[in-house]
């Protein structure tokens, strides 16, 4: 990646819903809606101007980008023959529950939209792999660690915002123990073992924290080590998403002081997906990066 | 067609026993990415759609021979866990995991299950590692190691299974990246030599007898051309040969999407992939 960030065209333009378990449903309700307009043979822009609205409205109303409304649904399914009324009256309860606000609701005050969205497409990725150059995986970061390095960012923050914001965090955490987790693949430079974030009890307790999260089936944790030297990382941070359906796009999340880059154009995301398909071949095994975490546990 | 394992384009075939890794190179096509993108996975590149999409130009086929050939994999480990008995599997060229891999078929039926995965491509080695993870009373474990070395896979293996019980060695579609001039028969006899009477071997290969020879010289010069591994294929008779020393299991070695077919299977499409389980006498 050049320093230049991507254009406007490759932004995931159409993220401007709330959602976590919603934005799931959303998803999953927008692939069936694809599903359903292609087994009747209808465009896209057919269906669009069924309910007053463009081809891409369409298309972000499929890939779960946008909240669906009663008015529209109704519409397309009529559209699509879909004429069983139980059918109809289930698809269309699940509408409602996709409109119903997420855990996160309760953090808007602090909670930037971009970063919103993101954790929408968190709950909803079947995998999440991320590149770390500067600090841990906020998935597996303990509550001290994260009041560390949200401390370090937000120098005029109120301490009651600062726990807010680690509360936040350790609730995104959840879903490593939910009934059907996300596969969580973090690969992280070395540097981030060796930065201290607070004093060297905080880390101990991160490194135990980190040890005890590489055991999760779903979950997998690699360093690539100083002695590997300079690697494919020059991109920095990052974290691409995967979702099942086969037709949802993956996503490239690129985080900054300020916004987020979505990336979702095929080729953009190629780019980081051999970054870090590269970097993990390189790294160390998950079993190595173990004993080298704990290595950095009795150092501390 | 196939998971990998073969010399990069110019390195040559070389003696037996010489690793060969390939480099992660996303200018050339792959087999274990192609076949991630005949399946429908997410983890390929533009050139390996851009080549799956000459192979396909040539023999549409080919998305049958994958997917035939992966529910193959799933009815193979289910007879050999469930009624061969088998604990112990050695699944070499791992290939980029999907669905129903070696080792959920096998614990599922099994949960005690071992499984040793193999494969000489670290990016794949790496998302096994990531991905294909097993239960807690059975094992999934990972080699690093190309299949014509079979020292070091051997030596590797024998840490990991005991070769004094059965174990069932899968090599599916990864025979057909191994030319002649590496001599793929005698690497399959060395490692059946390795393990004792009552073990299995399952193979699938790509049809020299089932494909005429205008689509053989159009798939061998995309694979030529755009694909990092070698593509050779082979007739009944010499696949058969992999079994010698073996009782082939009913039906015999068949055609992959004849070999025990699950009631309701699609059965007017016919791939042009040889499949046949033995048991070491």
């Amino acid at each position: 990646m050049d320093n230049e960030g991507p254009d406007s065209e490759q932004l995931l333009s159409g993220l401007e819903g709330s959602a976590g378990d919603s934005a799931v449903l959303r998803m999953r309700l927008g692939t069936e809606l694809r599903r359903l307009r292609e087994a009747a043979g209808i465009t896209p822009d057919r269906a669009g101007f069924e309910i007053r609205a463009s081809r891409s409205k369409i298309s972000r109303l499929e890939n779960g980008r946008v909240k669906l409304k009663n008015r529209d649904v109704t519409d397309l399914l009529v559209l699509y023959g879909v004429t069983d009324e139980a059918v109809r009256s289930k698809f269309l309860a699940l509408v409602i529950r996709s409109n119903v606000p997420d855990w996160w609701g309760e953090y808007s005050d602090i909670l930037p939209g971009w970063f919103e969205n993101y954790l929408g497409l968190e709950a909803a990725a079947a995998t999440i792999r991320s590149f770390e150059v500067q600090f841990v995986n906020g998935l597996f970061q303990t509550a001290d660690y994260a009041r560390a390095v949200t401390g370090l960012g937000r120098k005029s923050a109120e301490d009651d915002e600062i726990e807010r914001w680690v509360k936040l965090r350790l609730q995104r955490q959840e879903l490593l123990s939910r009934p059907d987790p996300p596969n969580v693949w973090s690969v992280m430079d070395e540097t981030v073992l060796r930065r201290p974030a607070g004093d060297a009890a905080v880390m101990r307790a991160q490194y135990r924290h980190l040890v005890e999260v590489a055991e999760l089936p779903h979950v997998t944790l690699q360093v690539i080590p100083f002695a590997k030297g300079a690697h494919a990382g020059e991109s920095g941070s990052f974290t691409v998403l995967r979702f099942e359906e086969p037709d949802l796009p993956d996503v490239v999340y690129l985080e900054q002081l300020t916004n987020a880059f979505y990336l979702e154009q095929r080729a953009d995301v190629e780019r980081y997906l051999e970054v870090v398909d590269e970097i993990s071949g390189a790294a160390l095994t998950p079993d190595e990066t173990t004993r080298l975490i704990e290595q950095a546990a009795r150092d501390t | 067609m196939t998971t990998d394992e073969a010399p990069a384009p110019g390195e040559g075939a070389g003696g037996a026993g010489q690793c060969k890794r390939p480099a992660f190179d996303t200018s050339v096509a792959n087999q274990a990415r192609i076949y991630d993108y005949l399946l429908g996975g997410k983890d390929n590149y533009e050139v390996d759609r851009v080549a799956t999409d000459a192979v396909l130009a040539i023999y549409p086929g080919m998305v049958f021979n994958a997917k035939a050939n992966r529910a193959f994999l799933g009815r193979a480990v289910r007879f050999l866990a469930g009624e061969a008995g088998i604990r112990q599997f050695l699944d070499i060229g791992t290939g980029i995991p999907t669905a129903g891999n070696t080792h959920q078929v096998a614990q599922d039926v099994a949960p005690e299950s071992r499984v040793v995965y193999v494969d000489y491509d670290p990016i794949v080695l790496a998302h096994a590692r990531a991905l294909l993870t097993g239960t807690d009373v059975g094992a999934t474990e990972y080699i690093d190691a190309d299949l014509r070395d079979t020292d070091t896979v051997l030596g590797e293996a024998r840490q990991l299974l005991d070769f004094t019980k059965p174990v069932a060695i899968t090599l599916l579609a990864i025979l057909h990246a191994v030319p002649e001039a590496d001599d793929p028969h005698a690497i399959v006899a060395r490692l059946l030599d390795a393990v004792p009477p009552g073990s299995y071997l399952a193979v699938t290969h790509i049809a020299s007898d089932l494909l005429d020879a205008q689509t053989q010289q159009g798939l061998t010069g995309v694979s030529d051309r755009m694909v990092q591994q070698d593509f050779s294929f082979r007739p009944r008779a010499e696949v058969t040969r992999f079994f010698t020393g073996m009782d082939l299991v009913p039906p015999g070695l068949v055609r992959v999407e004849e070999w025990r077919p699950e009631p309701g299977q699609d059965d007017a499409a016919k791939s042009s992939l040889w499949a046949g389980i033995g048991r070491k006498r």
